[in-house]
């Protein structure tokens, strides 16, 4: 142990490098390590926050997916029921259509038998106006006779 | 082995090789006021660069310069404290590289040790601690260097005869060290106790030895601890040297060897310890003088 001036030279030294640190390494230290805090804590949030994000986004993909599987099933659905509406449409539009033309062939009939009969009454009108002159051997006058006729067709 | 280059011609004569192998080691490279000559100077036949004065290390007084302490623990304190100014001027915010990763990792043990033993508010107590710390464990590592180290430089020419590498086992610059932490201690009572209860402690005089002896025990902790970790380096050199020139067989190198490096390693305990130790005690000082009472 040998205390001599050599003390001073350390005490000068020390302070030295205690004043070197104190203004320029702590500091610099403390602000480096701070900002590295403040961006992980900042990082940390965004992250947590992406997350949530995240966790939002997939929710609203599942409910789109459901929404969607139910649009399809119920837009299947309708198809379905629209093509038996159609088919059903169809059956009765052919339905109708066959009453349709049914009818109007019945009515064209019903028009023919008419325009026969009427034709068969002049035949016969006429037939029977011969057949009348014939028997009388003499002109019936038709004018005169009208009458006679007419209720003779009437009876047919 | 080492003893042939230790042996100094000039006092040979009063010294068994022994005693002046360790008296040798355990002596500074002293630049000082010599007496005799009235001149400063390096002490007689410690190198041969510089012209030397006629006075040994024991016959200089109080003005003396151990030169090689100064120097050691200058230059540790530029390479320690610079390369923490290199690593933060490449710092950056982002990812640290490993260097910084480093840095920042001492800083922050320093720190957090402050931060969860002082609980006043204090602007010097972080960088002291953190000086403190990094420069006692600079200081500390250089026990690990070999004790021959200096010896076979002075034999290979260096002109330094004499040199110690480890400034902590010199006493001067440990209390330097506790004389800053007294200055501190005793300026933060004040500032927060006033000078009156400053003065207060002082009430039953024995307090005032144990404010003194608080501090010059914390210089004297980290001395001793190293200078008797050097001390046994040397006496293995020694025990293991004496063998060797004893019996002659070169085989005794080896279980010196294993020696050294079983108290090398326990020491590299010692050694990180005694700065944590000192850094602590200088915290707790501080908070002891910034508490409330």
């Amino acid at each position: 142990m040998n205390v001599n001036a050599t003390f001073f030279a350390e005490l000068l030294a020390f302070s030295i490098f205690i004043f070197i640190t104190y203004r320029y390494l702590w500091p610099s230290f403390s602000s480096i390590l701070d900002s590295r805090r403040e961006e992980i804590s900042k990082g940390l949030e965004a992250a947590s926050e992406s997350q949530k994000k995240l966790e939002e986004a997939e929710d609203a993909s599942r409910k789109m997916i459901e929404d969607a599987k139910n649009e399809a099933s119920s837009l299947i659905n309708q198809a379905g029921s629209r093509g038996d509406q159609i088919v059903e449409e169809a059956k009765t539009q052919a339905t109708e259509e066959q009453l349709k033309i049914k009818s109007a062939a019945e009515a064209d009939i019903e028009q023919n038998v008419t325009k026969a009969k009427e034709n068969l009454k002049q035949e016969v009108s006429s037939l029977v106006l011969a057949g009348a002159a014939k028997i009388l051997e003499k002109e019936v006058d038709a004018e005169s006779n009208k009458q006679i006729i007419d209720d003779l067709i009437k009876e047919l | 082995m080492a003893e042939k280059n230790v042996i100094d011609p000039s006092n040979a004569s009063d010294l068994t090789p022994t005693s002046d192998y360790i008296s040798h080691h355990l002596t500074n490279l002293t630049y000082g006021w010599c007496e005799k000559s009235e001149s400063w100077g390096f002490a007689y036949h410690q190198q041969t660069i510089f012209p030397e004065s006629p006075c040994k290390v024991s016959e200089m007084g109080f003005w003396a310069f151990h030169v090689d302490t100064i120097f050691m623990s200058s230059i540790l304190g530029v390479i320690f404290f610079g390369f923490f100014g290199l690593a933060i001027r490449a710092a950056k915010t982002g990812v640290p590289g490993k260097i910084q990763n480093f840095a920042e990792y001492v800083f922050e043990f320093i720190s957090n040790a402050v931060s969860s033993n002082f609980h006043g508010s204090s602007k010097i107590i972080g960088p002291l601690a953190f000086t403190s710390c990094v420069w006692i464990l600079a200081w500390n590592l250089m026990d690990l260097l070999p004790v021959e180290l200096t010896n076979f430089a002075g034999a290979a020419g260096s002109g330094f005869d004499y040199f110690k590498v480890l400034p902590t086992a010199d006493v001067n610059a440990p209390l330097a060290l506790a004389l800053v932490v007294m200055f501190f201690v005793t300026y933060y009572t004040i500032a927060n106790h006033g000078l009156g209860g400053f003065l207060k402690e002082f009430i039953n005089p024995i307090e005032l030895v144990g404010y003194f002896s608080k501090h010059v025990a914390l210089a004297l902790r980290l001395y001793g601890n190293l200078f008797a970790g050097e001390m046994i380096f040397i006496l293995i050199g020694i025990m293991f040297g004496q063998f060797l020139m004893s019996f002659g067989q070169t085989l005794w190198f080896f279980p010196g060897l294993i020696m050294n490096l079983a108290w090398a390693l326990f020491h590299i305990l010692i050694i990180a310890l005694q700065a944590y130790i000192f850094m602590m005690l200088t915290i707790a000082y501080i908070n002891l003088a910034c508490a409330k009472h």
